[in-house]
């Protein structure tokens, strides 16, 4: 079939966008929960 | 903040709607690659379109909903419309990011060109622009209600473009084709049956990722100001 490069790399593009986001959402998750972490011990070393 | 009650009823319904979307998107892919029929004149490549158009669609409704927050914002001065209208802004320039790449993947092959100073293109491309700097913006200046008032002014008036890219193709002579979904003769009349449930699955499955990826967002920015605010009460209490 003609052209069926084409439309791999588009679905490819689309996928491979989505899937990028996703993960940078899960990277920003990860360095908040260290956030979170490095609070409570902060907290706890202060006795609150 | 939350309760822990609340905090789970959350939790089960993202996963209702991660499920849902998996789901429509296996339906879309099962409809596109097997399901709807090969257009004549095109071929294979216009098989593109279900995804092109759902991205289009996703970018201009994440952007509608930057405008209406950031209205919301000015008129109310509650952070909570920045945050929707932040994360609306961010997923707009993704899916737009990917209109901007899958139409020149279209265009080769049907065209001749990658790029063709089109009005519509240009449109598109200039709407990408603003919401960029829309969020460079946020990213480069400091914190506070005059970032949020700056970037609301910008997400209104980058709103703007997205009627003129609507109408461009009927206003000038256009390398664009002409709309096909919504026509003078009314909703969908200009595409075959097949052709119009598979865009529609599509379009379904594209709103869907949207609202979870807003949920998934907006929770992560309220965190991120409730984390904020902790260290600043435990910095002045210390």
């Amino acid at each position: 079939m003609d052209n069926l490069g084409f439309l791999f790399a588009a679905n490819a593009f689309v996928w491979g966008g989505i899937i990028y986001y996703v993960y940078t959402i899960k990277q920003r998750n990860r360095a908040l929960e260290k956030d979170l972490e490095l609070l409570k011990e902060t907290l706890s070393k202060e006795g609150r | 903040m939350m309760s822990s009650d609340e905090v789970a009823e959350n939790a089960e319904e993202s996963n209702i709607l991660v499920w849902l979307t998996g789901l429509v998107f296996l339906a879309t892919m099962i409809a596109i690659f097997i399901y709807v029929p090969t257009e004549r004149t095109e071929g294979v490549v216009q098989r593109i379109m279900y995804f092109h158009i759902p991205c289009a669609w996703l970018s201009f409704f994440a952007f509608f909903v930057v405008f209406i927050c950031s209205i919301l914002f000015l008129w109310k001065k509650d952070r909570e419309w920045d945050i929707y209208a932040h994360a609306s802004a961010e997923i707009g320039v993704i899916f737009c990011s990917l209109v901007l790449i899958t139409g020149p993947i279209w265009a080769r092959p049907i065209w001749g060109a990658w790029w063709v100073w089109d009005a519509r293109l240009t449109s598109t491309l200039i709407l990408w622009i603003i919401y960029v700097s829309y969020l460079m913006l946020r990213a480069q200046s400091d914190p506070g209600s005059m970032r949020a008032r700056y970037a609301a002014v910008l997400g209104i008036v980058g709103f703007l473009d997205i009627p003129l890219i609507h109408f461009s193709v009927l206003w000038w002579r256009a390398f664009h084709p002409q709309p096909k979904v919504i026509t003078s003769e009314g909703i969908g009349k200009g595409m075959e049956t097949g052709m119009l449930a598979t865009l529609g699955i599509s379009l379904c499955a594209f709103t869907l990722l949207y609202f979870l990826l807003m949920g998934v967002r907006v929770r992560q920015e309220n965190l991120k100001d409730e984390i904020d605010r902790l260290k600043r009460e435990t910095l002045y209490s210390s």
